[in-house]
């Protein structure tokens, strides 16, 4: 065999392990979802991460809004002895989300800072932690 | 339901598989014969196969894990062709066992689920400490032990009517077993495992009973190496324990002391035998000793530096001057033959495998499955990380098989299994 052939043959070879691999790449990015211009959609909803209880429940954002808090009549009640009776409310204004403390004593944190009077636009993926109970935004 | 993106990337893979061997023939002068058609047949039958069979018993499973381990024996089994087509033949129907194997794995689980797996523990550990202790049955029965270059792995077993007499390496599927009964174990206790509330000084130390199982493992990890000479397995056993307590109750506190029974281990097993000694000695000095605890290193070495970037070609370079060139040294010989290149995409690949499997583990939807589809994640990254940091000097060289790509069929039908429970793993996250 001419060595010519066989160095393009080699050449062929390891082309179609990367070609192999870069499709494996793609199929792996497409199983992700859309990023990029899907994810400045805004947030649709908040997941319950970690707390005592209602791990996992998830609350579609809505224009009107929901009250979090200890009290039963809250919109999304939780249980948690750190948490003010009406702690804090998550809202969709303006194809924005927002997150507005309440006033309460322990105070509202989003990604681990704590939050002043006036109302924080939330981004899918934040985090709103109040008392020991921990929402995600997505 | 259909699998279109598994589907052409399997099929990618055999093409793979037949353009290495066409190109090893080419090599050698020949034009294209049966062994590629040989070789895309059964390529094509044993991943066409569990392709199907997934379809069928496992459709919600991630489409990238069959491809990749595919592509994996494809480059594996181009290399084996290319060092001995007597071994590539034998390759051949062991694929085609492991795939069939595969497939009624998925067929048993396919209603119960691996809740049954979850369920009869004791069995699957009871079963893995009867497949490591069972080469050492005496050698004058008809299943008995055999000792091959030094190591007591091997079980062979003499039936009528062949002429070859059987034999498997039991501790491959034993370690696979392993991670059935400590991802079950681990889903019961782990809750209470993570609790650290003895302190020493500075450290935070679980209750005592809770590390028993460390222990244990250590134990038994340093009884495979003391019985049976396998430096390889008692490493990946033990390390699999630890990264499962690990990953199980995320305190460190159980990769510390890990690391630290490691090197007692290794310090203990290097003063007291001498196979531990020979393969230190190999892996700081190779060429201080070069034509015997060295030689095996120092080869590798040579056939990794000739290979260069896109290394001599298939069927070109001298792979056949390793030993052990198909089993644990088959990345030197892919090093060799297809340069960095070649190894880069091997280990791009393996990598993937990995991250498709730890991405399964973190979606599953309970403790068990999420443990279950870490450890055979880990069995297989951790192995191919022992052996190809071996071939590469950074460790010394623990003697086991490179998954998927070596030449074995024990190895390749107990990777083919974890293959397919992860795939079922993955199967079950969804509602």
């Amino acid at each position: 065999m001419p060595a010519l052939f066989l160095n393009l043959l080699k050449v062929l070879f390891i082309v179609l392990l990367y070609a192999f691999l870069w499709q494996v790449a793609r199929a792996i990015r497409a199983s992700l979802g859309p990023v990029g211009a899907g994810g400045r959609r805004p947030p649709s909803e908040v997941v319950v991460i970690r707390g005592e209880k209602g791990r996992g429940e998830r609350v579609k954002l809505r224009a009107g809004g929901h009250v979090i808090g200890r009290a039963a009549e809250a919109d999304i009640p939780i249980d948690d002895p750190y948490a003010s009776e009406f702690h804090a409310r998550v809202a969709l204004v303006d194809g924005r989300a927002l997150v507005t403390d309440l006033g309460s004593t322990n105070g509202t944190y989003v990604n681990g800072r704590r939050l002043g009077q006036a109302p924080t636009p939330l981004e899918k993926g934040d985090t709103v932690q109040i008392g020991k109970t921990i929402l995600e935004v997505r | 339901m259909s699998r279109p993106v598994e589907a052409v990337l399997v099929a990618a893979a055999c093409v793979v598989a037949a353009l290495g061997v066409a190109t090893v023939r080419f090599a050698s002068g020949s034009w294209l014969d049966a062994q590629v058609f040989a070789t895309l047949a059964a390529f094509g039958v044993a991943f066409g196969g569990l392709h199907l069979a997934v379809l069928r018993w496992a459709p919600g499973a991630d489409q990238l894990l069959l491809p990749l381990t595919g592509f994996l024996a494809a480059i594996g089994f181009a290399e084996v062709f290319r060092i001995d087509p007597e071994l590539a033949n034998i390759q051949r129907w062991s694929l085609l066992v492991a795939a069939a194997a595969g497939a009624v794995v998925l067929r048993l689980l396919r209603r119960e689920g691996l809740g049954a797996l979850r369920r009869y523990r004791y069995l699957f550990l009871a079963g893995a400490v009867l497949l490591l202790l069972l080469p050492l049955l005496p050698e004058s029965w008809p299943i008995h032990g055999a000792t091959v270059n030094g190591s007591r792995l091997w079980v062979r077993a003499r039936i009528p009517g062949l002429s070859r007499a059987l034999s498997f390496q039991p501790g491959e599927l034993a370690k696979v077993f392993l991670v059935v009964f400590l991802a079950s174990y681990l889903a019961d206790r782990a809750p209470a495992m993570a609790v650290t509330d003895r302190r020493l000084g500075p450290l935070r130390l679980p209750e005592p009973r809770h590390l028993a199982p460390v222990v244990v493992a250590a134990g038994a990890a340093f009884l495979v190496l003391v019985y049976q000479r396998d430096l390889g397995a008692s490493l990946v056993i033990f390390a699999l324990f630890v990264t499962m307590l690990y990953a199980a109750t995320g305190r460190a506190i159980y990769l510390g002391l890990g690391a630290g029974l490691t090197v007692v281990g290794g310090v203990v097993g290097y003063v007291a035998f001498a196979h531990v000694r020979r393969r230190v000695a190999g892996w700081l000095w190779p060429f201080a000793d070069y034509f015997d605890t060295g030689y095996q290193v120092a080869q590798g070495l040579f056939a990794l530096g000739s290979g260069s970037l896109t290394g001599a070609g298939l069927g070109l370079g001298r792979p056949d001057l390793i030993p052990a060139a198909t089993t644990d040294y088959i990345y030197a010989a892919i090093g060799e033959e297809l340069g960095l290149a070649g190894t880069v995409a091997v280990l791009t690949a393996f990598a993937l495998w990995v991250a498709v499997g730890f991405g399964i583990a973190l979606r599953s939807k309970d403790r068990f499955r999420k443990f279950f589809a870490t450890g055979l994640t880990t069995l297989v990254g951790l192995q191919s990380a022992v052996i190809v940091a071996g071939v590469l000097r950074l460790f010394p060289v623990t003697g086991v098989t490179l998954p998927f790509l070596s030449y074995g069929g024990s190895s390749l039908l107990a990777s083919m299994i974890a293959v397919v429970l992860l795939a079922r793993v993955s199967h079950e996250e969804r509602p």
